[in-house]
């Protein structure tokens, strides 16, 4: 590519979400010479990728990918990043959408160095939904140990308030500002990628697996956390019940998913994920036990299906063709029992653990609530459906489909090109 | 499983089971789901599941003589709970019904119960004999005149008898042939999938299974286990005790006719007759709810062998009521007609009996039966 060809930009791009697949589409635009908008609904980028402990099948920290990408968009004056932003509005056509974004205030100005200083004389104590709950921050905190931006939030929905202020006395580069009001901008753009990513389906829905009612059951965004180093346990997997490092633990798979009662689809990951996770407790605990119950394992693609089988080998780790559909709790020792079929040898199976993880699928962010534009259509399970004949509006990753992050990847550079080529009106 | 087994797919079959309310079967992708959460499914082969792909796959002779089929009672448990819809609880009474034909002989009238176009053609079977037979025996009367009126001055208790006593005969006679085969063929395939310890059946052991899980069957406990339609017990403890209380009813008065020789109608005050009256508006409570229930249903598919077992049983109560009520009433020509139509109901219900949904009575029993002998 020639120096001339490189940036014919007119016209820029607004990018919707601020996860792996709205990085990779505002860096893919944003490179070949466009102006470009992120907009962030969390107060940090990274989006669920951030949560993970590691990639499969590679098994290396997503922070690695992560921090490339904030890299990038530091270089890159072309990128625009609003943290604490929503669409409130869309107006016009392909070609000039006029958007309306709403900028919630983060009380917390660019003046901010993390020394945590704040931190220290908060009174107030807030639920860590980063972590899932599982632990807590104050009222002011980092959203979480490597957030891009790297600046403090406060939480106005338990913040004193002026009342208050310790952290204003306590902060001494003046970054902190509770006057802080929301304010709304307006922003022309000729092409929009809504990336709004995906939520993990709500696993208290599924009666009959036990979560939110029994301690020692978790979902697999959870097991995520706790084998995180920077994570509510500091990467020591602890059953939640008593902290306790468990001896066996349960997989569950298709919690949820491809289920008509919950979620039709495959979301395509959860194996992966699990398979990914047994590695977790297997480095950890040298004798741990290892229960996957199954409908089918899919690892799709000759990397997968490599993984798939080393993981097969393992002796630890027994792989059971039944799903589960009934758990009990022991009150005493709070372990956990899962009963399946095993459709292979025709028996029931009543299995104790230490824990269990529920191998919940990915419900997209706009399943419930629909995007401000009356130019997108939906499948019935709330994925956004693209439609390139129209253009103008595309959807990348999750909120398209189920994906890995590779495929989220792939995907999101192709939106960047669509998203283009309704500039370029080709 | 481990075991080599050469696969013979019946089309046919499944495309009976299909028309027989399993429509859904094939939706099914052996998950396990039902055979975990079916609270009635023992921890050794548990069913529904193995049924489910068995009947996917057509395979008949697996099917037929399995005694889990039986064990069933269509909770609707694991259907509710299916991730498909494949609602393995209608598929598995489909494979029932489809049992019980293939252990009824002669097949084509099996086929004729099953079939709604003959429904005409059954109904009208018991009208013709009545009349030919009333006729040639000169039992029948259609002026019978009288103060009171006398169901037996019209058709007379010698011609009812004549006809029920060698018809209880022959279903008596059709339902131990089928036995004979149905025992013998649950036994190998129980011995074969492992489902038993007892290497053959002893008659005596057997009977002793049979007295230790009356109880169970009386009280309905297995079919109360069930969550989803737990509100079906109900209706069908309603209707299998009136059957219960009519057979009594019909037994004690069949001695005091020909024993004692007294001649009905009997008195209202007779405890006797309580007990009739008491059975007879219980089958109609319990048959209409069971309709409802149905009807209200959307998740339980319903097909024509269901409709035509409820709709006999329903047209029995009524027509028994409505017999003694027109009789009370003093409306003697509506009487006579309702007591002929009532039989002819009876006739129904009776002599099809191995051939309808309800032969499920002797099957399901003695599957039970079996079930606690083989220790399963």
């Amino acid at each position: 590519m020639t120096e001339e060809k490189a940036a014919p930009a007119s016209g820029s791009i607004l990018v919707v979400g601020g996860g792996i697949s709205g990085l990779t589409t505002a860096l893919e635009a944003a490179e070949v010479g466009y102006e470009v908008f992120i907009v962030e609904k969390n107060p940090y980028l990274g989006g669920r990728v951030a949560q993970l402990n590691q990639y499969f099948p590679k098994l290396c920290p997503p922070s690695c990918g992560l921090e490339i990408n904030f890299r990038r968009i530091k270089d890159n004056p072309r990128i625009k990043v609003f943290t604490l932003a929503e669409v409130e509005k869309v107006d016009g056509t392909a070609g000039s959408y006029n958007v309306s974004i709403k900028l919630n205030p983060r009380f917390v100005n660019e003046n901010c160095v993390a020394c945590d200083d704040c931190v220290e004389v908060c009174p107030v104590d807030r639920n860590n939904e980063f972590n899932f709950n599982m632990d807590k921050t104050k009222a002011i905190y980092r959203p979480n140990e490597m957030s891009f931006p790297m600046r403090y939030v406060i939480d106005s929905s338990v913040c004193k308030g002026e009342e208050c202020g310790k952290c204003i006395e306590a902060c001494k580069y003046s970054a902190i500002d509770l006057n802080m009001a929301a304010k709304t901008i307006n922003l022309t753009v000729g092409a929009i990628v809504w990336a709004t990513g995906w939520v993990p389906y709500d696993a208290t829905k599924i009666d009959n697996l036990g979560f939110g009612k029994y301690d020692n059951i978790v979902t697999n965004m959870m097991m995520e956390r706790l084998a995180a180093p920077n994570g509510p346990t500091k990467g020591k997997i602890l059953r939640p019940s008593d902290n306790k490092e468990p001896e066996s633990i349960a997989f569950v798979q298709c919690a949820g998913s491809r289920d008509e009662n919950h979620l039709p689809y495959c979301s395509y990951i959860c194996c992966m994920a699990s398979l990914k996770q047994a590695t977790y407790v297997r480095e950890r605990f040298a004798d741990a036990k290892i229960y996957i119950f199954y409908i089918d394992i899919r690892t799709p693609g000759q990397r997968y299906e490599k993984f798939y089988k080393k993981i097969k080998e393992d002796e630890n780790i027994f792989l059971i063709k039944g799903k589960v559909a009934e758990v009990s709790e022991d009150p005493g020792s709070k372990n956990i029992t899962v009963v399946a079929e095993n459709a292979v040898t025709g028996e029931k199976i009543k299995q104790e653990v230490d824990m269990v993880v529920l191998a919940t699928g990915m419900q997209p962010a706009t399943a419930d609530t629909k995007l401000p534009t009356e130019d997108l259509q939906y499948s019935e399970d709330g994925f956004i459906v693209n439609d390139f004949d129209k253009g103008g509006m595309f959807a990348a990753g999750c909120a398209n489909k189920p994906a890995d992050v590779v495929t989220s990847n792939q995907n999101a550079t192709g939106m960047a090109l669509k998203a283009i080529q309704t500039m370029v009106k080709r | 499983m481990a075991d080599k087994y050469l696969v013979e797919p019946d089309v046919n079959f499944v495309k009976e089971i299909v028309r027989l309310g399993g429509g859904d079967v094939k939706k099914c992708f052996q998950c396990a789901t039902c055979s975990v959460v079916c609270p009635i499914s023992p921890d050794n082969k548990p069913f529904p599941r193995k049924e489910m792909i068995a009947a996917q796959w057509g395979l008949k002779d697996k099917l037929v003589s399995n005694l889990d089929i039986w064990l069933c009672h269509q909770c609707g448990d694991c259907s509710t709970q299916c991730p498909r819809g494949a609602n393995p609880g209608d598929v598995l009474g489909a494979i029932r019904s489809y049992a019980i034909s293939e252990y009824a002989v002669p097949k084509w009238l099996a086929k004729a119960v099953n079939d709604p176009e003959k429904l005409p053609v059954l109904m009208l079977i018991p009208v013709v004999i009545f009349l030919v037979l009333g006729f040639i025996t000169g039992l029948m009367n259609f002026s019978p005149g009288g103060e009171e009126i006398v169901h037996s001055n019209f058709f007379s208790s010698w011609l009812v008898d004549l006809i029920f006593v060698p018809l209880t005969v022959w279903v008596i006679a059709i339902f131990a042939m089928g036995l004979n085969r149905f025992i013998k063929d649950m036994h190998e395939s129980a011995v074969r999938e492992g489902k038993t310890n007892k290497s053959r059946v002893e008659l005596a052991g057997f009977f002793q299974a049979f007295v230790r899980i009356l109880p169970v069957i009386l009280k309905h406990s297995k079919f109360t286990e069930c969550s989803e339609n737990k509100d079906r017990a109900t209706a069908h403890l309603m209707v299998f005790y009136s059957f219960i209380g009519l057979f009594i009813v019909t037994n004690i008065f069949f001695v005091v006719l020909y024993v004692f020789q007294i001649h009905g109608p009997y008195s209202q005050l007779n405890p006797v007759k309580w007990l009739a009256n008491i059975s007879g508006i219980a089958l109609v409570i319990g048959s209409a709810l069971m309709i409802k229930n149905r009807m209200a249903k959307t998740t339980q598919s319903t097909s024509y062998k269901d409709w035509y077992l409820l709709g006999l049983v329903l047209g029995l109560g009524l027509t028994g009521m409505f017999t003694e009520m027109t009789r009370l009433a003093g409306a003697a020509n509506l009487s006579y007609f309702m007591y002929f139509i009532h039989l002819v109901f009876v006739f129904n219900l009776f002599a099809y009996l191995p051939f309808s949904k309800l032969a499920h009575i002797v099957y399901r029993t003695v599957a039970m039966a079996y079930a606690e002998y083989a220790n399963r």
